[in-house]
C-alpha cells in the first residue's frame, strides 16, 4: 500500500512539473474558450433565438445562461477524457525513457505499477476537472445561474464517472503506446478530435445520420449527454416556464444533445448512466486483464 | 569463496538471431566481475534476463540462492542496477526520486531517512538533495543514479557502462566509492565496460562475443594466454636491438621487444645481459586480449549478420 501511495505521488508530480503533459491537456478546453469567445457562443445564441416563436420574448439573462451552459458542459465533457489522456502519457512516457526498467527491476509486483498509474490519472483529472467545474460554475453565477443544488451534485458525479471512463480508456489505448512518437501522434489526435466526436465543437444533433449512428456506439457520447442535460435542466425548466412551445423544447433539447437515440430509441438518463457504468466496468477489467497478460510474458 | 550467480546453459533468440547462446559462468561473492564484449555481443540481454526483464528460452540461472524460475521477487531484491542512461525522472527532486525509488523496496518513512543521509553522505550528495535531477551535471548525476541502486542495500551491484562519458576524476570517485562498499559490506559488482584498465582491475572477466563466451578467466590468465609480455629497453642503439632477432617498436626515448611470455623475456635478457642494462618488462593489455579474441575493438559496432535485438 506505501509503494503504491509513493507511486501515486510521483506520478501526479509528474505530470503537474511536466508543463508539456499538463498543457497539452488543456488544449481541447482552451480551443473551446476560444471558440465560444470569437463566433460560436454568437452562433449558438442566434440559432436558439431563430428558433423560438417570434411571439415569445426572452430576457437576456435566460440566452446567456442557455450559452453558458452548453459552454461549460461542453468544457467539462472534453475535459474529462482530454486530461485523462495527456496525464496518463506518463505511461509511455517512462517506456520511452526507460524509466520503467528502473521501476520493473524491484520486487514491485506489475499490478501495484498498473494501479498507480490508473489512480494517478485518476487524481490529476479529477483535481483539473474539478477545478475547471468550480470555474464554470462560477461563470455561470455571474451570467446566469439556474442550477439547483441536486443539478450540481449530479455535475459532478458525471464528471467523476467520465474522468473514469478517460482514465480507463486511455490506459488501454496508452498500454499500445511505447515512443515518444505516438504520444504526439495520440495526444494530438484525442485533443483535436474527441472534441467533435463527443460533439462539444458542434452538436452530435447537426451531424450526418450515418455519423451519428457511429456516435451512439461509443459511450462518451452519454457521459457528454449527461453533462449536458444537469447543466441545462435549470435554463431548460426556465424556458419552458417562460412558455416555450413543448415541440420547441422537445426541438432545443435534440439539437444541443440533452435528447440521445440509439437507433431511434431514446436513451433515458438511468439508461446513459448505465452505460458509462458498464463501460468503466468493462475498460477497467480489460486494462487488468492486459497487464495480467503481461505479468505471465 | 561461495559463488552468488550461476548460469547454466542460457539461450535466448529473438527471431533468427540467437542473441545469447548456451552461456554458463560463474560470479564468486565479493568479487568485481567484469562482463566484456562488443555492442551486440548479449551483455545486456544477459543482465535483462537475470533482473527479470526478458524471459529466457532456456536454461537455469541461480543468483544468491534463488532460483530465477522460482523467486524472481528474491533475486530482484538482492540486485541493484546502475543502467547505462540515468533512468531518474529528470522533473522531480533527488529527494522524491530516491524516495519513490525506496519505497519499491518497502522503504519509506524513518527508515527512508536514515538510509538517505547514509548514502548522501557515501556519496557526497548532501547539497544536492533538492535540485531537480535534470538540471545535474553527468558526474552528479551518475552518482545519484549509484545511491538510487544502493537503497536497498544490494548483495550485488550490476554497472552497465557506469562511467561511459565521465570525466577521470568523476571516474575515479565512483571507482573509490565502489571498492569501499566492496569491502566494507563484501558487495559483489557485475560490471560491463568499455574501458578495458577498469575491466584489468576485475577479479574475472567473461568475453563475449555473439552470444557466446570467447574467453574467461582472471586479467592475468587471459593475459598470459592471448597475449606476449613486452619488454621495454632503454639507453642502446638500434643495431645493438635489432642484434637481438627478436620484433621491435620504436618509441620516443626506448624500444618496446615482443616476446611470447616472460620465460622467453628472462631468457633473452640472461642471453644479452650486457644490452639490458636498463628496462622493464610488461604485460600485454586487456586490449590486447579482446581484440585478439574476438578480432574486434570495444565500441567497434556491430555488424549487420550479428545485428538484431540483442543488447
Amino acid at each position: 500500500m506505501k509503494t503504491a501511495f509513493a507511486l501515486i505521488k510521483r506520478n501526479v508530480k509528474l505530470f503537474f512539473k511536466d508543463k508539456g503533459m499538463f498543457f497539452t491537456a488543456l488544449i481541447t478546453p482552451a480551443i473551446l474558450l476560444v471558440l465560444y469567445a470569437t463566433f460560436l457562443g454568437n452562433v449558438y445564441r442566434d440559432s436558439f433565438t431563430a428558433n423560438l416563436p417570434s411571439e415569445l420574448t426572452l430576457s437576456e439573462t435566460l440566452i446567456d445562461g442557455l450559452v453558458a451552459a452548453q459552454l461549460i458542459s461542453s468544457i467539462l465533457a472534453v475535459s474529462c477524457v482530454t486530461v485523462a489522456f495527456c496525464s496518463n502519457f506518463l505511461m509511455v512516457q517512462d517506456k520511452a525513457n526507460g524509466t520503467v526498467k528502473d521501476l520493473r527491476i524491484s520486487p514491485v509486483r506489475s499490478s501495484v505499477l498498473s494501479l498507480s498509474y490508473y489512480i494517478a490519472t485518476l487524481l490529476s483529472t479529477l483535481l483539473i476537472c474539478f477545478v475547471a467545474a468550480g470555474i464554470c460554475l462560477g461563470y455561470v453565477a455571474a451570467v446566469g445561474w439556474y442550477l439547483s443544488v441536486a443539478d450540481v451534485c449530479f455535475l459532478l458525479l458525471d464528471i467523476f464517472l467520465l474522468s473514469l471512463f478517460g482514465t480507463a480508456l486511455s490506459s488501454i489505448i496508452n498500454y499500445f503506446l511505447s515512443t515518444q512518437g505516438q504520444i504526439s501522434a495520440v495526444g494530438t489526435v484525442i485533443s483535436a478530435g474527441y472534441g467533435f466526436i463527443c460533439g462539444a465543437y458542434m452538436p452530435i444533433s447537426s451531424f450526418g445520420e450515418g455519423l451519428q449512428k457511429v456516435i451512439s456506439f461509443l459511450p462518451g457520447t452519454y457521459g457528454t449527454s449527461l453533462i449536458r442535460n444537469h447543466s441545462m435542466r435549470g435554463v431548460l425548466e426556465a424556458l419552458e416556464a417562460e412558455g416555450v412551445p413543448d415541440a420547441a423544447m422537445k426541438g432545443l433539447c435534440d439539437a444541443l444533445d440533452c435528447n440521445l437515440y440509439f437507433f431511434d430509441h431514446a436513451v433515458t438518463q438511468p439508461m446513459m448512466f448505465l452505460i458509462l457504468v458498464a463501460s468503466i466496468v468493462i475498460l477497467v477489467g480489460l486494462y487488468v486483464l492486459l497487464n495480467c497478460r503481461r505479468a505471465k510474458r | 569463496m561461495k559463488n552468488i550467480i550461476e548460469i547454466d546453459g542460457l539461450h535466448k533468440r529473438f527471431g533468427e538471431v540467437h542473441a545469447v547462446d548456451d552461456l554458463s559462468f560463474r560470479v564468486k561473492e565479493g568479487e568485481l566481475f567484469a562482463f566484456l564484449g562488443v555492442n551486440g555481443a548479449g551483455k545486456s540481454t544477459t543482465i535483462n534476463i537475470m533482473c527479470g526483464q526478458l524471459t529466457k528460452d532456456s536454461g537455469s540461472i541461480v543468483i544468491d540462492g534463488n532460483d530465477l524460475d522460482r523467486d524472481i521477487a528474491g533475486i530482484k531484491r538482492g540486485l541493484g542496477v546502475v543502467f547505462q542512461n540515468s533512468v531518474l525522472d529528470a522533473a522531480l527532486s533527488v529527494r522524491d526520486n530516491l524516495e519513490s525509488r525506496a519505497a519499491l523496496y518497502g522503504i519509506v518513512g524513518n527508515a527512508f531517512s536514515k538510509r538517505l543521509s547514509e548514502l548522501s553522505a557515501l556519496l557526497d550528495f548532501n547539497d544536492l538533495l533538492n535540485r531537480a535531477v535534470g538540471k545535474l551535471s553527468g558526474g552528479q548525476r551518475r552518482r545519484i543514479d549509484i545511491a538510487r541502486a544502493l537503497l536497498h542495500k544490494p548483495r550485488i551491484l550490476i554497472l552497465d557502462e557506469p562511467t561511459t562519458g565521465l570525466d577521470p576524476q568523476t571516474r575515479r570517485t565512483l571507482w573509490d566509492v565502489i571498492a569501499a562498499l566492496r569491502k566494507s559490506e563484501n558487495m559483489t559488482v557485475f560490471l560491463t565496460t568499455h574501458y578495458m584498465e577498469e575491466a584489468a582491475d576485475a577479479d574475472y572477466v567473461v568475453i563475449l562475443d555473439s552470444g557466446k563466451i570467447a574467453a574467461q578467466g582472471t586479467p592475468l590468465e587471459l593475459k598470459n594466454a592471448y597475449t606476449g609480455d613486452f619488454i621495454t629497453l632503454y639507453g642502446v642503439d638500434e643495431d645493438a636491438v635489432r642484434s637481438l632477432g627478436t620484433d621491435y617498436e620504436i618509441l620516443r626515448d626506448a624500444y618496446r621487444l615482443s616476446v611470447p611470455n616472460t620465460a622467453a623475456a628472462t631468457e633473452l635478457i640472461l642471453a644479452h645481459s650486457q644490452i639490458f642494462v636498463d628496462y622493464e618488462i610488461t604485460k600485454g593489455k586487456m586490449d590486447d586480449v579482446f581484440l585478439a579474441v574476438t578480432g574486434k575493438t570495444l565500441g567497434e559496432p556491430l555488424t549487420k549478420d550479428e545485428g538484431g535485438a540483442r543488447g
